[in-house]
């Protein structure tokens, strides 16, 4: 793997990224921060002048996305903190994506200018209105170049439909509808109607007492417009059916692995719970997150997962401490690559994992500024939990718990993935092995 | 004994969390409040559970009391917090005792992350008012330990005897010398089946 870029670091928490997302064709990359703004990327295109220089990314647009707001009846702030983006699949000249806080979803619509019109009857070039007596004859305005301006403006508002934190929103293979998803409940929206969603998932119960689960994450299966998943606080898996009834409570399938009673402590139920969930390109898996490990299921097979990895079970022997400094509760995503044979997933340190998933072989890589000199070429690292210890090797003692890699991102059709490491964009390409296995 | 200790520290911490959790930015998360109120529940069961008994980590070493012998008032062990700290942990309830779990334990959550906060107050006294950390922290343990020795006492004395029975013995045990009064255990059968009091933290939504 070589490395490509890394961005200056800002000192504030505003700029701490919060999501990243490539788009369909891997041309753009949209990151979230905390501070609520987007910053899309894109990728230049590879020109034979300058080889060395082809295919990296450059600041395309930077908007402020939410702004942080109050709830007066509750005496509540909302922060505008980017929770998710996603990209519409673009179906004209026009990029759209929807980001979210905790409350409230905004569909964008980015739109570039590169030609405006000169030569105006009643106007000059300042916008001035002329004085008629000076207009002599009639002109027709002619369109000419212009340096690029790329334009953002926020198309719809899908405001007051969640009570609870909005942890997900996912778009449908219809283009048409998408859904968001908070930890009790999750609504269906027309992309284009903004004063009323259907609510298809509802797990809150009767008494607040009673409850036990909530709702982590969920997304619209790629090519099933009827299907979606939904993971939960408890480590399942819930596939449900839009056609069989308008209220999905009960699931289709419920893909749930027993636990394994000589795990169990305190922390059990904390390290079981899903944090991310992301179907594979091809539709046929999916691949869930919990504290410790990711894991691959099959749709077809919902007593356990068929594949099981482990991201660094040297802590498990530090969750209490885990659990005071709140690090148990990180919710660490993960990504497909696009042939869905390696998957990649963030750990502490900034350290990061990818699993193959044919050879059975995983590497931990680091994402930091020693390692992503332009074309440097990353060094498989390696924690050491006792017994022999290699020369680079990091103990588990002195790994940073602050350096967390929570948001990951894979190009869909490339080895190019993107790293959020706190407040910096990791970008690295595999120039040796561009095209998929 | 040091699952006791280590289920002790948990609670402590987990309260902690929850009483931390009302100031943040952007409201209460739910997910994390249930995951800190089950890890809470699973201390607090350990505690309980663990057969070496009667422990107040701030206190002299007395000899703890059997389980299975009904004290004849709260052993010195436990009763190190005077019961001005146990009653104002130890909420009085309104509701008819077939259901006093929720309001009571939401009073019962209530009052305990205050009393870290109050606990120079609620120790009437005892401790020096503005006392070092290390002192409040002693006190907020003390206030957990005693909120955890109340639930105990009060479940396993009505484990032992029928309701009628066992109330009359979880009052004995936990008002010692001052008078029981009527209603004052507000834990029933039902209730206890549940072990779900701390669950109530999230009872705000």
């Amino acid at each position: 793997m070589s490395s490509q870029r890394s961005f200056e670091p800002c000192a504030s928490e505003a700029d701490i990224i919060s999501t990243v997302e490539f788009n369909h064709t891997g041309e753009l990359l949209a990151t979230g921060d905390k501070g609520g703004r987007v910053v899309i990327f894109q990728r230049e295109p590879e020109s034979k002048n300058a080889p060395h220089s082809q295919g990296e990314y450059d600041v395309y647009s930077t908007f402020q996305s939410h702004e942080p707001e109050f709830d007066y009846l509750k005496s509540l702030e909302i922060e505008e903190k980017i929770n998710k983006i996603k990209w519409l699949p673009q179906q004209n000249a026009a990029h759209s994506l929807l980001s979210t806080n905790d409350k409230t979803i905004k569909l964008w619509k980015i739109t570039e200018r590169d030609k405006r019109p000169e030569g105006y009857n009643l106007k000059d070039e300042e916008g001035k209105l002329k004085d008629l007596s000076t207009v002599t004859s009639l002109q027709v305005p002619v369109l000419k170049p212009m340096d690029l301006m790329v334009e953002v403006s926020p198309r719809r508002v899908f405001a007051n439909g969640h009570t609870y934190h909005i942890n997900s929103i996912s778009v449908n293979s219809d283009c048409e509808t998408y859904m968001s998803a908070d930890d009790l409940r999750i609504n269906l929206w027309h992309l284009a109607i903004t004063d009323r969603s259907f609510n298809i998932v509802d797990i809150k119960p009767a008494n607040m007492e009673d409850l036990t689960e909530v709702i982590t994450a969920s997304e619209f299966h790629p090519h099933h417009c009827n299907l979606f998943v939904y993971s939960s606080s408890k480590g399942s898996l819930r596939l449900c059916d839009m056609r069989a009834a308008a209220l999905c409570d009960k699931h289709s399938k419920l893909f749930e692995e027993p636990e394994d009673p000589s795990n169990r402590s305190f922390f059990s139920e904390i390290i079981s719970s899903v944090s991310d969930v992301k179907f594979s390109h091809s539709g046929r898996y999916m691949l869930t997150r919990d504290y410790l490990t990711v894991k691959v299921w099959d749709l077809n097979m919902e007593a356990r997962p068929i594949e099981t990895y482990q991201v660094h079970d040297y802590l498990r022997s530090k969750l209490c401490s885990l659990y005071e400094n709140d690090c148990i509760f990180d919710k660490f995503e993960c990504a497909w690559n696009g042939s869905d044979s390696v998957i990649m997933t963030g750990a502490y340190n900034n350290f990061f994992r990818m699993f193959d998933r044919n050879t059975k072989r995983d590497v931990t890589l680091e994402a930091s500024r020693e390692s992503s000199k332009p074309r440097a070429v990353l060094k498989p690292r390696r924690v050491c939990v006792g017994g022999k210890r290699r020369r680079d090797d990091i103990s588990v003692d002195s790994l940073d718990f602050t350096k967390k890699i929570l948001h990951t991102a894979w190009h869909p059709a490339e080895n190019i993935i993107a790293i959020a490491a706190t407040n910096n964009l990791y970008i690295f390409q595999d120039k040796v092995n561009s095209e998929m296995h | 004994m040091e699952f006791k200790l280590e289920a002790h520290r948990i609670v402590s911490i987990s309260l902690g969390k929850i009483y931390n959790s009302r100031g943040q930015r952007g409201g209460i998360k739910l997910h994390k409040n249930l995951l800190v109120s089950l890890v809470l529940r699973s201390a607090r069961q350990v505690y309980l559970s663990d057969p070496c008994p009667g422990l107040y980590l701030a206190g002299s070493p007395v000899p703890p009391p059997q389980p299975g012998e009904p004290a004849a008032g709260p052993p010195a062990g436990w009763g190190e917090p005077p019961p001005p700290a146990a009653r104002a942990a130890w909420p009085e309830p309104e509701t008819p005792p077939e259901r006093p779990a929720g309001p009571d334990a939401r009073r019962a959550v209530d009052a305990e992350p205050a009393a870290p906060g109050a606990g120079d107050t609620l120790q009437g006294g005892e401790e020096p008012a503005g006392g070092a950390a290390a002192e409040e922290e002693e006190m907020e343990t003390g206030n957990v330990a005693n909120l955890i020795s109340i639930f105990g006492s009060s479940f396993s004395g009505l484990l032992r005897k029928s309701p009628a029975g066992g109330r009359e013995e979880a009052e004995a045990e936990e008002s010692g010398p001052e008078a029981a009064e009527p209603g004052q255990i507000c834990c029933d059968q039902p209730v206890l089946r549940d072990i779900n009091p701390w669950s109530t933290a999230i009872v705000a939504f």
